[in-house]
């Protein structure tokens, strides 16, 4: 009698465990052949990301604006914190009731792209359309010739100076520092007379293509960035880290802003959504911080960090869903809302409007009119890289090593080299 | 069937079924549905293949893994010293002494805090400009600003210190269950017969304690295996991959870079680990302990 109990359980384990197997190979089919238009009246869900409550009246006006045109179309918004945006994605795509306009960052826009989660644009735009974003920010999510997403708000980075520091130091801020160079020299001479650093940052992959250095090769199939020029480049780093110019730290952002906020740094290299936090945080230290341009690397290009918007390849109405994000991410739309959220448009009528040209002197308008004017050279250093997580975190463990631990560079580099080259053949 | 209706065990089970339910739901389900995940290329985001055991093979391929396996099993090394502390601890706030209860209070509220607001609190302290380098520098004992938590060779231990502080009045209170569960008799006896307050402690309380050192010992070995969110907050497993656990790794795989069936396989492999462990620890305490019926 037990023996019989046994083995049923076991052959009942047994169909369960099967069952699990068939329905995991089975699960989460691509919903392309779902998409495609649909009859009858249309609804559209739209998520953003930490909009709410700030930019509510914005968006009601917006979709109010959008229903009165295309009748029919109905859009429900709903908004989430950034950390759940992720993984309420993944559970909503798994779940069977994908959302079909979803605003995302570049990262995690490629990384859904390179698995064929969202839509391919290319289809469904025209070139006038494609052609209004500004090129560099748009072909950021352009994999393999197919574009993954429609660039929306962005910011390029400028460099904010805590002008009390700078002077304690016995330099002028209205003479800024215009090259690398030049800034290093003025961290240095910070250090030396205020004990203070330069500047605190993150080691993360965007360090190469700042100084120039290729990420991959040009048909991206392998690593390209071991060369003697970026050995060159890291051991500089390391120096201007043991003269105390830059701080011997990996700081994401949230850290920045406290390095930055308690006059610990001189410097903050950042979009104009730093402001915002400074203000909050250290309202004393806003009051004494100017807005220059950002002294370029060796590349001299200005890297942007721009939130886009895609159409989940499960959404039931891609068609609608294009045409509502295009809508969104437009030049008219785009202008007035980087006038209500003080951001940057990723269209190039938009940057004509006198809002990015015309200054108050505020702070705000110093960085928007600096950042703005750099857009025409912005790009994302996510460039159509295919796994973009998996490279970025191979490079950013491999810097940190070099950085922080005193790794040899050389044998650090190989296995980066190593380590992405395996990632881009998966 | 009608007699089971009225029995105690029906009556248990009935009880129990809330709460097992939830259990099957939310505990065994998803480990049960890790197992044939861990075969396939399973992204919750495109199609899923199966893969057989290319994600095992892949994972003793992978330096990133073997590293974080390496820092979880260092990350052991506290259990031991977590559990001597705490059984210390626990005989010192045993006593009657004055203001003990102050004393029990202040050792187990790092447990009720949530972790989060300990790491970032730590984070302060230890940051270059924070209260440990100042007061290091004035005692003279360090002559630089450390880094604790960017530089390899600090960063995994100051880890475990915190998460051995923020641990301690949790396995303090068990042990002072414990204590307070041997009979006073014994100590007694011990003392007619002359036993210093040491040998009392080797050769009575230890002994007794045995079942609460297994329980505390096996909890304590897999929370450190498991060990997640202080190292997420504080270090995200850097810099490098001197912080780089077992669960962080499984966590970026997982849910950074969407490979939830590479992820399956791994935390299998940690699972079997920890299971192995286990039974090591089981093996060396199963004797001792004091029947309180």
């Amino acid at each position: 009698m037990k023996k019989s109990k046994k083995r049923t359980v076991s052959v009942l384990l047994s169909v369960l465990l099967l069952s699990f197997l068939l329905s995991a190979c089975g699960g989460g089919k691509s919903g392309g052949e779902e998409g495609g238009k649909s009859a009858g009246p249309v609804k559209l869900e739209f998520w953003t990301i930490s909009l709410q409550p700030t930019f509510t009246d914005y968006f009601n006006k917006l979709i109010a604006d959008y229903q009165k045109s295309h009748e029919g179309v109905t859009i429900e918004w709903k908004d989430y914190p950034y950390d759940a945006v992720t993984n309420k994605l993944l559970t909503s795509i798994a779940s069977g009731s994908s959302p079909d306009v979803v605003n995302l960052n570049t990262e995690f826009a490629s990384q859904m792209g390179s698995k064929g989660a969202v839509v391919d644009l290319n289809s469904f735009l025209t070139d006038e359309q494609k052609q209004s974003y500004f090129e560099g920010i748009y072909n950021s999510t352009v994999i393999d010739g197919k574009a993954y997403a429609l660039p929306w708000y962005t910011g390029t980075e400028v460099l904010f100076m805590n002008t009390k520091i700078v002077k304690d130091a016995g330099l002028d801020p209205a003479n800024p520092p215009k090259t690398q160079d030049e800034l290093a020299a003025w961290a240095k001479q910070i250090k030396e007379k205020t004990g203070k650093s330069g500047y605190a940052r993150q080691w993360v992959s965007n360090l190469f293509p700042r100084e120039g250095i290729k990420l991959l090769n040009d048909d991206k199939s392998a690593a390209a960035f071991n060369t003697p020029e970026t050995k060159t480049i890291l051991e500089d780093i390391k120096q201007k880290i043991a003269d105390g110019i830059i701080v011997k730290e990996d700081v994401p952002f949230t850290k920045q802003i406290q390095y930055y906020s308690s006059e610990q740094v001189a410097f903050e290299m950042s979009g104009p959504t730093f402001i915002n936090f400074l203000k909050t945080s250290a309202p004393d230290v806003y009051k004494n911080t100017i807005a220059v341009p950002l002294p370029t690397g060796r590349s001299g290009v200005r890297l942007s960090n721009s939130m886009n918007l895609v159409v989940p390849a499960k959404s039931k109405h891609q068609k609608e869903a294009v045409e509502f994000a295009a809508f969104v991410t437009n030049a008219e739309n785009q202008t007035s809302f980087a006038k209500a959220a003080n951001t940057l448009p990723s269209t190039k009528e938009s940057i004509k409007d006198p809002f990015f040209t015309e200054s108050d002197n505020s702070l705000e308008s110093q960085a928007k009119i600096t950042s703005a004017n750099s857009l025409d050279k912005a790009i994302d250093y996510m460039v159509g890289v295919p796994n973009a997580t998996d490279i970025n975190a191979a490079i950013a463990r491999g810097l940190q090593k070099i950085m922080l631990n005193d790794a040899d560079i050389n044998a650090t580099l190989d296995a980066m080299e190593q380590e992405v080259n395996q990632v881009l053949k998966k | 069937m009608k007699k089971w209706v009225h029995s105690e065990s029906f009556t248990a089970w009935t009880f129990m079924a809330p709460g097992l339910i939830l259990v099957a739901v939310f505990v065994f389900w998803p480990i049960i549905y890790g197992i044939p995940l861990s075969f396939t290329d399973y992204s919750v985001i495109s199609e899923t293949h199966y893969v057989g055991f290319d994600n095992f093979v892949t994972a003793f391929h992978d330096s990133n893994f073997l590293t974080s396996l390496w820092n979880s099993l260092l990350y052991v090394i506290i259990v031991p010293v977590i559990q001597i502390l705490s059984i210390l601890m626990a005989i010192l706030v045993n006593g009657k002494i004055p203001g003990v209860k102050i004393f029990r209070t202040a050792y187990y509220i790092p447990v009720v805090t949530s972790m989060v607001a300990v790491a970032l609190i730590w984070s302060w302290l230890l940051s270059n400009n924070g209260v440990v380098n100042f007061i290091l520098l004035k005692l003279g004992l360090i002559h630089d600003q450390v880094a604790w938590l960017s530089t390899s060779s600090t960063a995994l231990f100051v880890l475990m210190f915190i998460t051995m502080w923020k641990g301690l009045g949790y396995y303090m209170m068990l042990y002072l269950a414990g204590l307070q569960g041997i009979p006073s008799d014994l100590y007694e006896a011990a003392r007619v017969d002359g036993a210093s307050r040491w040998h009392v402690i080797w050769s009575i309380t230890i002994p007794l304690l045995r079942p609460h050192i297994l329980f505390c010992s096996l909890i304590s070995l897999m929370a450190a295996i498991r060990v997640f969110d202080e190292v997420y907050i504080l270090t995200k497993g850097g810099p490098g991959t001197s912080t780089l656990t077992s669960s962080v790794y499984i966590f970026q795989k997982g849910l950074e870079q969407f490979n939830f069936g590479y992820a399956s396989a791994l935390g299998l492999i940690v699972s079997v680990l920890i299971g192995g462990l286990s039974v090591l620890v089981f093996r060396f305490n199963q004797k001792g302990g004091v029947n309180p019926y």
